[in-house]
């Protein structure tokens, strides 16, 4: 099975600074894969070994796709091969043109059988760039899938909704996103990281797909951290009967 | 505000459709509820504030709601309402999304506040819970997804009338064959109707030690909670129960956080709690700094003394 595994790649959010005027700084954050992304790298990998084919990875955005770690840490975790799609438009994309970029991509790669996306992206976690791509790639697509089982040309899935699990038969190709409790995603051995290193890594711009004319639907007006409470932060220190005495001594007071 | 002119809602459950048109009627002149379900379920919209409704027929258990997003989305392109409003379940998000596509555009996530400034300005929360931002769509059409608590059901009136219009079913082209249904046990706790919260997290080494938590929470009348990773990685406690940007937004009166490290994901859910009281064995956990009070200590000595000292005090 032809696999590709889309991820994004997110500012840490513990070194996000909040300036005076409550807007954000994002200059001095590390970037990451998201956490969530990993998932549908590991779905890739054990459906793979299961019934052999290929995984590759996929992301698109702005220049910091092309740090070094990061696409080491991708390959790292088993796909063979890595494109990306990197524009400075693409940095603060929504979920309609991050799945037109990835679309894009997908026709330059050519042929597919299954995408697999995240629950959620680590930083708009809005959970919508795979069923916006499944639509756009006009082939069917589900979001909430917490197992899959290949069938030859089709797969059979579990998806977990609020009330109900459905069991569900798909055909492929198929966009897939899937649930953060589908696989405990491994952990990259030494050996995994050393060959990320020679793993290929293919990279686009939006002119060498032809796409250069695709534009973002929606605008961002504002973005500001929420007004922060003010917190007393009396802390004590240690465990002991004295130090809990005082602990409980506030929260009975609290209670009342 | 000024309003816009046509709003369209769709939700699978009658609460959510109830709330959506409250919020329908405030943003907008003319309120449509499109809906798939019985002719009284048609009725029950106009009577909860819709002024037209799409009425896609009667439920066939051998169908699901999204083979329904062709039909829906030849209706939007006709109609072209100026505001759609999805309810944010699973099978809702799927809907939004594909019709956004569609439409050429992105769904608006989980709305907190929506205002109209000649267009549909939408504010929810990104990073994690560090910023809420506003948006607004380029398009005719904005889609937004919006949950539960953001607009309130207005009373039922009986006197209202409406006007059901039947649509013809379109056959998708892409259908998802459904080979069986099972029933998920889903917990019934509504953390949000909860004045006490005692929240768990990945301090606490084993599943059944939950029980020293819940021990607490009993003795100081509070609900449990937890973070994400204790329903969703080791699954100790149901999915309905953890507390956070992707899980419950509460607005509790205290909230105890028990080996959790505050995490910005998590502490979205809780920071609007009156009182904030976190146990942790690390002076660094970013907990204490967002806590009114606080222990450095290991839970598994302060909770039992806790518990013994409201025990001793009743
Ligand atoms: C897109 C996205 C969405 C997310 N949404 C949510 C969400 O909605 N809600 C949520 O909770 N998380 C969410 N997360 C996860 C979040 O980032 C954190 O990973 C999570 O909140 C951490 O949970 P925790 O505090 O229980 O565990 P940890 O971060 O592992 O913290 C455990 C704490 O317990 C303390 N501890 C250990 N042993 C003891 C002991 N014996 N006594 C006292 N203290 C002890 C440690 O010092 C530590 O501070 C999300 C993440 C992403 C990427
Ligand atoms: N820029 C991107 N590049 C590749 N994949 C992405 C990108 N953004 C989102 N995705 C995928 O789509 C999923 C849902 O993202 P979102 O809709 O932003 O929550 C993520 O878990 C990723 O798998």
């Amino acid at each position: 099975m032809n696999v590709i595994s889309c991820y994004k790649i997110v500012p840490d959010e513990q070194d996000i600074v909040v300036l005076q005027d409550r807007n954000l700084s994002l200059e001095r954050a590390e970037w990451k894969i998201g956490q969530y992304d990993l998932n549908a790298v590991e779905v890739g990998m054990q459906i793979v070994e299961a019934v052999g084919g290929k995984v590759s990875a996929l992301s698109v955005g702005d220049k910091q796709l092309e740090n070094s770690k990061l696409k080491k840490g991708i390959l790292s975790r088993g796909p063979e091969e890595l494109f990306l799609v990197v524009d400075e438009r693409l940095g603060n994309a929504d979920a309609y043109l991050t799945a037109k970029a990835l679309k894009a991509g997908i026709d330059k790669i050519g042929s597919f059988d299954l995408v697999l996306c995240g629950e959620g992206s680590g930083d708009l976690y809005s959970q919508q760039v795979g069923i916006q791509l499944g639509e756009l790639l006009n082939v069917p697509t589900l979001n909430a899938v917490s197992k899959i089982t290949p069938a030859g040309d089709k797969l059979v899935v579990e998806r977990t909704l609020e009330n109900e699990i459905e069991v569900l038969e798909v055909m492929l190709p198929a966009v897939i996103s899937v649930t953060t409790d589908i696989n405990q995603p491994r952990i990259p051995s030494m050996k995994n990281i050393l060959a990320a290193g020679k793993k290929t890594v293919t990279q686009w711009g939006l002119s060498d797909l032809g796409t250069e004319g695709i534009q973002k639907p929606t605008e961002i007006l504002s973005t500001l951290a929420p007004e922060q409470v003010d917190r007393k932060q009396i802390i004590f220190e240690g465990d002991s009967e004295e130090v809990v005495q005082k602990l409980f001594e506030n929260i009975q007071k609290e209670l009342l | 505000m000024s309003k816009i002119k046509k709003v369209w809602v769709i939700a699978e459950k009658e609460s959510a459709l109830a709330q959506l048109c409250a919020g329908g009627r405030q943003l907008g002149e003319e309120v449509a509820a499109v809906v798939l379900g019985t002719k009284e379920e048609t009725g029950k919209a106009i009577t909860m504030g819709a002024d037209t409704v799409y009425w896609l027929g009667e439920f066939k258990p051998e169908n699901r709601m999204e083979d329904y997003v062709k039909t829906v989305l030849e209706l939007l392109k006709q109609e072209r309402p100026d505001l759609l409003m999805v309810q944010p379940t699973k099978r809702g998000k799927l809907i939004a999304g594909r019709l956004a596509a569609s439409m050429g555009t992105s769904v608006l996530v989980d709305a907190a506040k929506i205002k109209i400034d000649e267009k549909v300005q939408v504010t929810h929360l990104v990073y994690g819970g560090a910023a809420f931002r506003t948006e607004q769509s380029l398009t005719e059409t904005t889609i937004v997804t919006v949950g539960a608590g953001v607009y309130t059901a207005l009373p039922e009136d009986t006197s209202r009338q409406g006007n059901v219009i039947s649509v013809d079913y379109l056959e998708p082209s892409n259908k998802v064959k459904l080979l069986e249904k099972k029933t998920k046990p889903s917990a019934t706790v509504n953390l949000g109707a909860a004045k006490r919260v005692v929240g768990v997290g990945r301090g606490i080494a084993n599943q059944e030690d939950i029980k020293i938590a819940e021990e607490l929470a009993e003795q100081i009348g509070a609900e449990v909670g937890c973070s994400r990773p204790i329903a969703e990685g080791v699954n100790w406690l149901p999915t309905e129960r953890y507390i956070g940007v992707s899980g419950a937004i509460l607005k509790p009166e205290v909230y105890l956080a028990v080996g959790i490290s505050g995490q910005v994901q998590h502490l979205v859910g809780v920071n609007q709690a009156k009182v904030i009281i976190a146990v942790n064995k690390d002076k660094a956990a970013p907990i204490f700094k967002h806590a009114d009070y606080g222990i450095v200590g290991d839970l598994y000595k302060v909770l039992p003394l806790l518990i013994e000292k409201f025990k001793a005090n009743k």
